[in-house]
């Protein structure tokens, strides 16, 4: 009697796994080629444990060489971390970019595309990434990048912000 | 390690029981939530970018600042994830393949209990105290003064204004009621170190709660549902939204019957999980806009 019990409970068990399990195959089949996509990716991505930590330049440094609120123009911090600070700009309550600086020496891979950019902007390399990025590598190591967020903030005007940064204070970071 | 980050945006469901409860939010807040979901979709969406070289480029950063622990993107995680997991489990197993269907609110009833006014409110503040958390562990303290943190947390718009949404609708108004927000200073104020010790939600995230005893952590939710009760109200007030109008917005795929009121809450705790499911959005849009700023 116990016996048979205990089958009618595995037997319960196993269709319930199989319900349950069933639905998450149904739910997870859709994604899987992007999952297995990724999965490759990331085993060729090397850890970010391979840099020098210490070395990099908390985010916080940043902040004051960002350009400030006005004409219309609201600046709203949203990220600081180590070797980033980021913030977006927004007038009228919309955002228009978002303003960036990051220490390379966290991703130094991202150094690379100034090598052979033959634009300078206050003497600084400029690069241009995608359809919405440009940026410039301030005293070969610090990136500064503005981002467009509304369709008509124009390649032209993200390269008249990343002016509105104080680059020159930010190169004596590196000093 | 848990689960990889693009694995999990990969894996949110686009039409569940979750879903439907945030898209009842629509009403309150128009426009202000897409379920986006699917890493390279997120990427594309916060981007704006469609060359698939660089998609890989800023996805690949994502996936490498997601796996470095020292960022602090795994704990926030796991923030969303524990804080939505207490009591979902007999949830789960009573709506097992029901989830796209009109949810038999009235088969599970049964089996639910409506949580004590004190465990109700500590949930509340927990919940709270997660979003603080876990916006600190994202985005750390950004800008040099009070005022720019201040700023940053009153920028939240998307799933994370709609995760707050949620938060006064679903864990405030309907399980408390109109004045959720005195009673919640009623019980906080009553509150001792042993009630939280023994409350399921304080012990599973205790140890990601700013304080070094329990005693501090009191003193630290007590500052947080300090914080936001303002904007709380505020927000309720504005908006005209009432337990009724929350429920009515549910009903369309829910059946609540009127004398079954009291349990709803419990309904929505054991069968949504709506705060992991924003939380993996807004961790995935802040992972995505730094990935694309550093490469």
């Amino acid at each position: 009697m116990m016996r048979k019990v205990s089958t009618a409970i595995g037997a319960l068990l196993l269709v319930g796994l199989l319900v349950v399990g069933g639905c998450q195959l149904t739910q997870s089949k859709a994604s899987q080629p992007d999952t297995a996509k990724w999965e490759q990716i990331e085993e060729q991505t090397s850890a970010i444990e391979t840099v020098d930590k210490q070395a990099v330049i908390n985010g916080g440094e940043f902040n004051k060489f960002f350009p400030s609120n006005g004409d219309g123009y609201e600046r709203v911090y949203t990220q600081e971390k180590d070797g980033f600070a980021e913030a977006k700009l927004k007038q009228d309550g919309n955002t228009l970019a978002m303003l960036s600086v990051s220490d390379t020496v966290s991703n130094p891979a991202a150094v690379n595309k100034y090598q052979n950019s033959d634009r300078t902007l206050q003497g600084y390399p400029l690069a241009e990434v995608g359809s919405t990025a440009t940026s410039l590598l301030v005293a070969d190591r610090l990136q500064v990048k503005v981002l467009s967020r509304d369709t008509d903030f124009a390649p032209s005007d993200r390269e008249a912000w990343l002016e509105k940064f104080d680059l020159s204070g930010l190169a004596k970071l590196v000093d | 390690m848990s689960k990889p980050i693009y694995e999990l945006v990969n894996n949110l469901p686009e039409k569940n029981l979750t879903v439907f409860v945030l898209r009842s939010l629509d009403k309150i807040l128009p426009g202000e939530w897409e379920n986006i979901v699917g890493f390279e979709n997120t990427i594309r969406q916060v981007t704006g970018e469609s060359d698939a070289v660089l998609i890989e480029q800023i996805g690949a950063r994502a996936i490498q600042l997601y796996n470095d622990k020292s960022e602090g993107y795994q704990r926030a995680m796991w923030l969303y994830q524990t804080i939505d997991s207490t009591g979902r489990a007999l949830g789960q197993a009573a709506l097992a393949g029901k989830v796209t269907e009109n949810v038999p609110f009235l088969s599970i009833v049964n089996r639910l209990t409506p949580k004590p006014e004190k465990a109700q409110t500590i949930d509340l503040c927990m919940k709270l105290v997660t979003e603080i958390v876990a916006f600190c562990k994202i985005n750390g303290i950004p800008g040099d003064s009070v005022g720019d943190f201040v700023k940053a947390l009153g920028d939240y718009g998307g799933e994370s204004l709609v995760r707050m949404a949620g938060l006064v609708c679903f864990d405030g108004l309907v399980p408390l009621g109109p004045n959720f927000i005195k009673q919640t200073e009623t019980v906080l104020g009553n509150l001792t170190p042993k009630d939280l010790e023994s409350n399921p939600a304080f012990k599973a995230i205790k140890d990601a709660v700013p304080g070094n005893k329990t005693d501090d952590q009191l003193t630290f939710i007590g500052a947080s549902f300090e914080s936001v009760k303002g904007w709380m109200g505020g927000f309720v007030e504005s908006k005209g939204i009432t337990p009724q109008g929350v429920v009515a917005n549910i009903r369309t795929f829910v059946d609540i019957a009127d004398d079954k009121m009291d349990y709803f809450g419990a309904f929505l705790d054991i069968s949504t999980n709506y705060y992991e499911h924003t939380g993996v959005q807004t961790l995935t849009r802040r992972l995505v806009e730094r990935a694309v700023a550093e490469i």
